[in-house]
């Protein structure tokens, strides 16, 4: 299918990129990865005036570190990421999380920063990245800024990405040594997360003694699922400390429906992922 | 499918029935709407639609089945088509006002959305949530512009949130892989292709989905005065009612 | 100058990798799309959003002035109004066939139907410009559940037509004397303590083909003979359709189906599309383009299955069934395609499947709906019938308390009985039901997984095993000729093929089997390897081109083989008894007195010999051939089939399911396979492999639904969920043989088994693993949800109504539930 007419601008450099979209005003539109854009494109359900492609800019395809964060470009792919040893080292569970984004062409034009700012509550990253306090550095003309994931995530498909304002980086703290699992439902292998769930551990002598836990497609953002952490916070891990705190689950959630699954049976999947999760992790 | 949106305003029902016929006070409030012709009971105009990458326009029209003055009542029925082809919308929108004691009235809007084609076929779900938000939207608007911040009226599309304060620059991007290479490493340097970092400037996000484009255009404003934004087919007619009314006779048209 | 290649024997029977795929997956393939004749012009089809609505008007002005477009018209404008396009199956003499216009008349019947066309230079500008094209309508209430618009006094789909009803098709055995009485059957068995009545009802889902190429036409009028290229599986069905709809001679018209990207049956019809290019053509003279997007595709492309199934059957307590009874209510869509009234009708000689039922009736109402039309798909109506009699089997295992597998082995035909001539008519030449079924358990453990399910239930696993059983059998080889005419098809079922010996003793093969994907030219390949004597490399099969395979009747059906095949071995036969005299006049021998083996002819005792490559360049060369003989071994067959074939086999699924999640696993799938002698395993294995993939899809993954507006809401494969290999394990697959009687190939076809066999075997095993748990019926697809939900409901829990018209996550475009507004401001 072709897409309607637009302008195609390939920048070199971030701050071309943030010119080149305040210059084209508010139907420009960013391509990252293009895995969600180019498919409403060519259903033509979006029209932008003007695609800025950043796949031209090198250096936001970088993957470092300093001593406290791991710094991840925003082109970078999912393929990129997962396999990244920094990343497997620091923050394993973006590497689990990314494993289970669509399929492998997808990931290997799919970018962390294009799913992100996507913000797709089905989507696989947001539920990690919160857990996780990723920070997201957006670049504006005014220079950058940086949005921890909390405030992030605003609604549906909106972030606190501005008008005229580009994400060029996401940086997470180290986890060094924390044990994760992303636990995720779907229909079919390549399908969206009709609900997941992403745990991150710090289990000492046995005890759990920090916790993150972050839930995928049950509000209309990701949602940091405090009430499990705070149930799992000085527990020994094991499966009934893993039930119990499944049990909270739900907490604060406000699970959509779809054909997939009502409602009722996300709140449901909810927990008995949380409990799945939180065991596979530990174990 | 139906959606039923309440809300309630800190003011006596005439005094909110008045407020609320204020095109010029209201219109501002309205996302992504701009009204191209009022004539008698019909009117037409367009919204446009923005959630994440979806961008769409609706074309519509609209007319007054049902206005009762003395009970504060309007059925409209609105229908528009995208102006891509990808399909239609229509709208049956009954809207009520009850005095909810001496100082508050409160709202109920009753739509019943059917949408078709593309947007049904990919996003039935988005659009209801589109619509849902634009009312909301609006009625939260409507409420604070009538009873100032901090009024009765609260809003259920919360406010734009801010960017948490950050006092150390921040590169835009990660690090070059040689300088990223050691843990001793202290703070990233900046990459060679970014500016000078420069303190964080808090800015106010876009909290939207919903972009009002249209609402207040140059050509429009001066019609605005007199008429009010009017979109075809989605869910926001609920509240055309409130502000067309005052304008009803006559024809007038954009340039 | 002649060939002295080795001659290949055993051809037969050989794993030969497929000879098309290096062309094939090496970018080499020519797709229909990629044919585009010097000044072609492209065109866009303007779509109605709306399922049922009247046309007020059409606004094609701003259409029209837009960049690079030739035109804009309707109907109207192509002087088209009274075109309809064929359906070639009236299944009753007075069946209600609405007009189904090329583009839509004064009025839309299903979202996504033509309402106008735009010709452009470009795909490109014609797709901007369908945008500008502004269609008045009057939305109305569009026709949705079959069964409610069945009855009397529904709103019309068709109000000209008097009813929704298109046909009510109906088999009695007992009227027709092939067997006993359905009636009586019930009454008895209502009426003895010692019989049983079971009654189900199940729904066939809709589902959409979802081939891999879109589909495309190409039509060019410059030439004497006006060229058809089309995304088809039927080219010469299509050459003498187009020839029945738009009145041009067939003689005028060569169709080409250049390499076709799958079909599976969905592309089996004539397309308004198709018929727009040639009027367009015609009109502007010049070459028209269309080739669908994928929306359109899944929008437009006909569906399929989408029946109600009542079912009755009666059975002693012993075992023995007494009785049958089917009524269905088949979803037809707006309108009728090609052979979509019969297609359930293909399952009414079925629903018998492998067993002794004394008395059958079978009873099927075709009803329109504002949906698009449903016709074939891979199986077409032998699915829906497996499926209906195989759960049945279960559910009256149940109630007599018995093992589904024993139940069944009690009431087959043995293997002894063949032929056998069942409640339908129909006589099963060969099959050894207890040979597959020996074969299939011992490969599956059947014991050892009925011990494993025990043992979960025991220990109360969250995790239960289910053991889902189909013992199937299908007919294939569509189809003898006079049958298709008792049954009123609008054509025969023979298959065509030449053989052209050229003068170096290569080898053409034209067949009218157009192949589509299967294998057709490595397969025929090997059967005219083998009985002509000459190396599988110097054959070439041509197909696909009706100046080049002139007569055919095209691929469906699993016909290639079993008819097309026939056809191909019967004009071998005539080159060699052609080469034979030849021969025998230059040995100076008797014919009686030659043999022929391996390519070659022999005095009987002699050492002396002639390959047939020198035959044929003899022939070529026609210095000397006996008199009264053309000179040449060409030779042409048409076979017409005496009989269907009867594949059968046993498929065995473990099934898994997850009672906290209602996640169904398929853990182990096992089929052993009747198909006779096989030509080629690897091609069969590809063929049983998709087969299974398509099958287990319908019952666990693909569904097509409706929103109340008549909408399709998984017009994408983002909601339309097909299986990738990620979510099927590994099938054990092998096959047995007792070959057909009824072909000199002892072949009996294996293009839809899979598809027709494991649907019901997956559902079956669903349920098996969790009715202890009290749940008797999951609907398709048997998602985690529905099965959730079914052990919900069986605890007494109350659960939310699952709406089944909204969207799953994703398409970038999120899961929003629109039947829980929010939005309460205070």
């Amino acid at each position: 299918m072709i897409p309607a007419k637009f302008d195609y601008v390939r920048p070199s450099s971030v701050e071309e990129a943030v010119s080149a979209l305040q210059q084209a005003g508010e139907d420009a539109k960013i391509l990252a990865g293009g895995q969600s854009l180019l498919p409403v494109l060519r259903l033509r359900l979006a029209a932008p005036s003007t695609v800025i492609d950043l796949g031209g800019i090198p250096e936001l395809k970088r993957i470092g570190e300093d001593e406290q964060y791991v710094m991840v470009g925003a082109m970078a792919t999912h393929h990129e990421v997962m396999r990244n040893d920094l990343i497997n080292k620091h923050v394993e569970l973006i590497a689990r999380a990314t494993e289970t984004v669509a399929d492998p062409q997808v990931r290997h034009r799919g970018t962390l920063g294009g799913a992100l700012a996507h913000a797709d509550p089905a989507g696989d990253l947001g539920a990690a990245a919160l857990a996780l306090d990723a920070e997201f550095v957006i670049l504006g003309s005014g220079g950058t800024r940086l949005v921890p994931a909390a405030e992030f995530f605003q609604d549906y498909f909106t972030t606190a990405i501005g008008e005229g304002e580009i994400l060029t980086m996401v940086r997470f703290p180290k986890y060094t040594g924390w044990k994760t699992h992303y636990e995720k439902f779907n229909r079919v292998a390549q399908a969206w997360s009709m609900v997941a769930v992403a745990v991150a551990l710090k289990v000492e002598g046995g005890t759990i003694s920090q916790a993150r836990v972050g839930l995928t497609n049950m509000g209309n953002v990701p949602i940091r699922a405090t009430g499990v952490e705070r149930a799992l916070v000085g527990q020994a891990a094991g499966p009934d400390v893993a039930k119990a705190a499944a049990e909270h689950a739900t907490e604060g959630t406000s699970a959509p429906s779809d054909a997939d699954a009502a409602s009722d049976y996300r709140e449901h999947l909810a927990k008995v992922l949380t409990g799945r999760a939180v065991l596979a992790a530990a174990g | 499918m139906q959606l039923e949106n309440k809300f309630t305003i800190a003011a006596p029902i005439e005094d909110a029935w008045k407020a609320l016929n204020d095109p010029e006070l209201i219109a501002p409030c309205f996302p992504g709407a701009t009204l191209t012709e009022y004539e008698g009971d019909s009117f037409q105009g367009t919204v446009k639609v923005k959630l994440g990458p979806i961008s769409l326009t609706y074309k519509g029209k609209g007319t007054y089945i049902e206005r009762d003055d003395a009970n504060h009542k309007v059925v409209i029925d609105a229908s528009g088509r995208d102006a891509r082809g990808n399909g239609t919308a229509k709208a049956v929108v009954t809207g009520t006002m009850v005095a909810d004691g001496p100082d508050k009235t409160s709202v109920t809007m009753v739509t019943d959305m059917t949408v078709t084609g593309r947007p049904a076929q990919f996003g039935r779900g988005v659009i209801s949530d589109v619509a849902d938000k634009i009312i909301g939207q609006f009625a939260s608007c409507v409420a604070d512009k009538l009873t100032g911040p901090g009024g009765a009226a609260t809003s259920n599309g919360s406010g734009p949130k801010h960017a948490a304060d950050e006092t150390s620059p921040i590169p835009a991007v990660p690090p070059a892989a040689g300088a990223a290479a050691g843990p001793e490493s202290s703070a990233a340097p900046a990459a060679p292709a970014t500016s000078a970092p420069k303190p964080v400037t808090p800015r106010q996000p876009q909290s939207s989905p919903i972009e009002a484009i249209d609402l207040l255009d140059s050509a429009g404003a001066p019609v605005l005065k007199r008429l009010a934004p009017v979109l075809g087919g989605l869910g926001v007619l609920a509240l055309i009612f409130l502000v067309v009314r005052r304008a009803r006779g006559g024809a007038k048209k954009r340039s | 100058m002649t060939t002295t290649a080795e001659p290949t024997t055993a051809e037969i029977g050989k794993a030969r990798v497929r000879k098309e795929d290096e062309r094939l997956i090496t970018g080499r393939s020519r797709y229909t799309d990629s044919i585009t004749p010097p000044g072609t012009v492209h065109i866009a089809v303007v779509r109605s959003t709306l399922a049922r609505a009247t046309i007020n008007s059409i606004d094609k002005s701003e259409a029209e002035k837009a960049p690079g477009v030739f035109g804009v018209f309707t109907a109207a404008d192509l002087g088209a109004e009274q075109v309809g396009l064929p359906c070639a199956w009236p299944i009753t003499p007075d069946q209600k066939a609405p007009q189904r216009p090329v583009l839509a008349v004064g009025r839309v019947n299903f979202s996504g139907e033509g309402v106008a066309v735009v010709v452009a230079r470009s795909a490109a500008a014609a797709r901007d410009a369908a945008e500008l094209v502004e269609v008045d309508y009057t939305p109305l209430d569009p026709v949705l559940d079959m069964e409610a618009a069945a009855q009397d006094g529904a709103e019309l789909v068709h109000p000209d037509l008097g009813s929704n009803v298109s046909a009510t098709w109906v088999f009695d055995s007992g009227a027709a004397g092939t067997g006993g009485d359905i009636g009586e059957a019930i009454r008895t068995a209502e009426a003895d303590s010692d019989q049983v009545v079971v009654r189900r009802r199940f729904r066939q889902q809709r589902l959409i083909p979802a081939f891999m190429e879109p589909r495309s036409c190409v039509v060019d009028p410059t030439g004497e003979q006006l060229t058809i290229w089309a995304a088809t599986q039927v080219p010469h069905i299509l050459r003498t359709m187009t020839t029945v709809t738009l009145g041009i001679p067939e003689s005028k018209l060569r169709v080409i189906a250049p390499d076709v990207g799958g079909g599976f049956g969905g592309k089996i019809g004539v397309l308004p599309e198709e018929m727009l290019c040639v009027l367009l053509a015609q009109k502007l003279g010049k070459p028209v383009k269309w080739t669908e997007t994928r929306s359109e595709c899944m929008l437009t492309a006909h569906h399929a299955r989408d029946q109600i199934q009542d079912l009755t059957i009666t059975a002693k307590r012993d075992g023995t069934i007494t009785g049958l009874d089917v009524h269905l209510y088949a979803d037809m869509g707006a309108y009728l395609g090609l052979v979509g009234p019969g297609v359930p009708i293909l399952g009414a000689f079925m629903f018998n499947a492998i067993y002794k039922i004394p008395a059958l009736k079978f009873t099927c109402s075709n009803v329109f709906t504002n949906k698009t039309l449903t016709d074939a798909y891979r199986g077409a109506g032998r699915p829906e019938a497996t499926f209906g009699i195989e759960r049945i089997m279960d559910e009256l295992a149940v109630e007599l308390g018995r093992d589904p597998m024993e139940l069944r082995e009690q009431n087959w035909i043995s293997h002894e009985e063949f032929p056998f001539t069942t409640v339908v008519g129909l006589t099963y030449d060969t099959g050894n039901y207890e040979q597959a079924t020996r074969r299939a358990m011992e490969l599956f453990d059947y014991a050892g997984l009925r011990r494993e399910q025990e043992e979960r239930r025991k220990n109360n696993d969250p995790v239960q095993l289910g053991i889902g059983i189909s013992t199937f059998t299908e007919m294939c080889g569509l189809a003898p000729s006079r049958v298709l005419g008792s049954l009123d098809y609008g054509a025969g079922g023979w298959e065509a093929a030449s053989i052209r010996m050229l003068a170096t003793g290569k080898v053409e093969v034209t067949t009218g089997a157009s192949a589509h994907g299967q294998g057709h030219e490595t397969a025929f390949s090997q059967i005219v390897a083998d009985k002509l004597g000459v190396p599988f490399e110097d054959v070439e099969i041509l197909h696909g081109d009706t100046q080049v395979a002139p007569k055919g009747l095209d691929t469906y059906g699993s016909r290639s083989l079993v008819v097309g095949g026939i056809a191909i071995v019967n004009a071998a036969e005539k080159v060699i008894e052609k080469a034979r005299k030849i021969a025998a006049h230059l040995l100076e021998a008797s014919e009686d007195d030659l043999e022929f083996a391996n390519g070659q002819f022999t005095v009987k005792g002699t050492d002396k010999g002639k390959a047939i490559q020198e035959i044929a360049f003899a022939a070529f060369m026609a210095h000397d051939y006996p008199e009264g003989m053309e000179p040449s071994l060409d030779s042409d067959a048409v076979f017409d089939p005496e009989n269907f074939s009867f594949p059968h086999g046993t498929h065995l699924a473990a099934i898994e399911v997850d009672t906290e999640t209602g996640r169904v696993n398929l853990r182990n799938y096992v089929c052993v396979d009747d198909i006779g002698n096989v030509i080629n395993p690897l091609i069969v294995e590809g063929q049983v492999h998709g087969g299974l993939a398509q099958g287990i899809a319908q019952a666990l993954f693909e569904e097509a639904n409706y929103d109340d507006q008549g909408t399709l809401v998984n017009a994408t494969f983002v909601d339309y969920t097909l299986p990738s290999a990620a979510d099927l394990p590994s099938f054990t697959t092998e096959t047995v043989s007792t070959p057909s009687t009824t072909n000199p190939l002892g072949v009996k076809g294996v293009g839809e088994a899979g598809t027709i066999a494991s649907t019901p075997a997956i559902v079956n095993g669903v349920l098996d693993a969790i009715r202890h748990l009290g749940v008797t019926e999951i609907e398709m697809p048997t998602t985690s949800q529905r099965v959730w939900r079914a052990l919900q409901v069986a605890k007494g829990h109350s659960v939310q109504q699952t709406p089944s018209t909204t969207h799953s996550p994703g398409a970038g475009l999120g899961s929003i539930d629109p039947n829980n507004p929010k939005g309460e401001v205070q």
